[in-house]
């Protein structure tokens, strides 16, 4: 687990003002609680308290402050997620930034904190996002668990998580393909690539232990060709209610499946080829040396 | 500190030319660009007296605005030509979105100077000027999204009272901003500057603007100011959060930038 450099401990004194003030915007005050969230456990035992980005990137800084202040990651994470409203309208970019900071009563400067070409922004979406599919897909599990809801088999698990994972997208699907773009920045590839197979794991982890003749890797690896050719059909899809992307997701998975059946078939056939081909050798070998003797 | 300024007003803008060889305006881009301000920012420009900071503020809000305007219309394709019209009539009295600076200086001289380029160049709007004290700046609390001080703050004698003031008059959220001379720490680097500073450039001062005296007090002033390691602790103490600095050109020059949390 990737975690932030500590800023110094200091409180904020102007957000103080700046918590009470907004009240339309105030999620739950953080409790003393939540101040020793910076050890524990990442997002899904933490119920009540604004999501984090799990797993690798921020996390929430503890300490001595008291209920009252907050920390910079803390305000930096409020202003993100205002901002995320405005990107429709200006695209991931420093100005939706500011314009975040403006509904929370900051400055339009305080977009200065942030990279001006928005890497923060979207990185911090795509925590939100996976931070929510995790939780959706523990609270599914714990339904299985109660006996109140039928397990699912793995193509229609996998396909239900990744297509409610892509679904977080729609609303700022227009400017996504920009996002995609900033993502492969050699800069951000560590942490967009980190969110991303956590996020695959994840998926997998609730999956369960279900035989499907893979190996981890290879779930990984097919897993996450799925996502990433589905989210690439999705950029160019325009029929009504996505249902295009999802039946390429459908055939996909299906895919998936069939080819996890055959593996076992190709591993066998790979044996017998690679069998035939040494005897090949030996034969051709022999030969060789019996002509050369004579 | 009054005097020398009052001799340098006239001939500043050449002197930094020659002096730098032109390098200072590479400077003050690069500066501009890290505030990267959008339209609707109020920014204070303190000790700007000649107004480089301000022109080029008004410049990039200008075209950030242009672009901004761009986009709206492009966004705008279904509309009715009478709905584009009025739009285009709203925004065409807009061109800096609000945008506004204000030009503090303590010294009446460089105002003066200021007021004059800008009519030269032909910036009206946005503009104000005003005579001040860094320690002690005319203006009320939380009013500015951005403070800026830009090769002032070696000249203030109590560094941590501007700072300060920087901090009243910033709003939550406000940024500081400041580009200085600073340290070169590289030693070989650091021999040759000291080189320059030290022979030439008093020489240019004697040549170009009559003036010996103040130009070597520039030079000694310049080693005198802290490094870029105390400045940002001093920042920090004002009570700025996320201080950082930057060196150009090796540490020549520094921009050290900090937030009102």
């Amino acid at each position: 687990v990737k975690c932030q450099h500590c800023p110094p401990v200091r409180a904020l004194q102007a957000s103080a003002t700046l918590r009470r003030a907004p009240d339309e915007h105030k999620k739950e005050p953080l409790t003393s609680s939540s101040q020793q969230h910076f050890d524990s456990p990442p997002a899904g035992h933490q119920p009540e308290q604004e999501p984090r980005g799990t797993h690798h990137s921020y996390t929430g800084q503890g300490g001595q402050e008291s209920e009252d202040y907050e920390s910079e990651e803390q305000l930096q994470h409020r202003i993100l997620t205002a901002a995320l409203e405005f990107v429709p309208e200006h695209g991931w970019t420093a100005e939706a930034i500011a314009e975040g900071a403006k509904t929370l009563g900051l400055s339009v400067a305080a977009a200065g904190m942030f990279h001006s070409d928005g890497s923060e922004l979207i990185l911090h979406f795509v925590s939100e996002c996976n931070t929510k599919l995790s939780k959706l897909l523990e609270k599914e599990q714990k339904l299985v668990q109660l006996g109140e809801a039928e397990k699912k088999p793995i193509d229609e698990f996998l396909r239900d998580a990744v297509e409610a994972r892509l679904r977080m997208l729609i609303p700022y699907i227009e400017k996504w393909p920009q996002a995609l773009s900033v993502l492969l920045l050699p800069r951000n590839i560590p942490s967009s690539l980190s969110l991303l197979t956590s996020m695959i794991d994840d998926i997998w982890h609730y999956a369960g232990d279900q035989s499907t003749d893979f190996n981890w890797y290879t779930r990984r690896a097919v897993l996450t060709g799925i996502y990433n050719t589905t989210e690439l059909v999705m950029m160019q899809d325009s029929s009504p209610g996505f249902e295009d992307t999802w039946r390429f997701l459908g055939n996909r998975v299906a895919d998936a499946m069939t080819m996890s059946n055959t593996a076992s078939q190709v591993q066998s056939t790979g044996e017998a080829v690679v069998q035939g081909l040494m005897g090949a050798a030996v034969t051709v070998s022999n030969a060789e040396t019996s002509r050369a003797m004579r | 500190v009054y005097e020398v300024f009052e001799n340098v007003a006239k001939k500043y803008d050449v002197m930094n030319d020659s002096m730098t060889l032109g390098i200072h305006r590479v400077w003050k881009d690069i500066f501009m660009h890290k505030m990267n301000p959008c339209p609707g920012t109020l920014l204070l420009d303190v000790a700007g007296g000649t107004g480089d900071i301000a022109f080029r503020f008004i410049n990039y809000v200008r075209s950030v605005r242009q672009r901004q305007l761009q986009r709206k219309l492009k966004h705008h394709q279904n509309l009715s030509w009478q709905e584009i019209f009025d739009s285009y009539q709203k925004d065409q009295f807009n061109s800096l979105g609000d945008s506004q600076v204000v030009v503090c200086d303590i010294n009446r001289e460089m105002l003066k100077v200021g007021k004059q380029k800008a009519q030269h160049l032909g910036y009206s709007e946005g503009l104000s000027w005003v005579l001040g004290n860094a320690e002690e700046l005319p203006f009320d609390d939380d009013k500015f999204d951005v403070y800026t001080i830009a090769f002032g703050i070696r000249n203030v004698t109590r560094i941590d009272l501007a700072l300060q003031e920087a901090y009243r008059v910033l709003k939550p959220g406000g940024r500081f901003l400041c580009l200085e001379f600073s340290h070169v720490s590289n030693p070989l680097l650091s021999r040759l500057y000291d080189l320059y500073s030290f022979q030439v450039i008093p020489v240019l001062g004697e040549v170009i603007a009559g003036d010996w005296r103040s130009y070597q007090y520039l030079v000694e002033s310049i080693r005198q100011f802290p490094p870029q390691e105390e400045l940002k602790a001093m920042i920090e103490d004002a009570g700025f959060f996320k201080v950082d600095y930057e060196n150009l050109n090796f540490g020549i020059v520094a921009i050290h930038s900090g937030f009102k949390l």
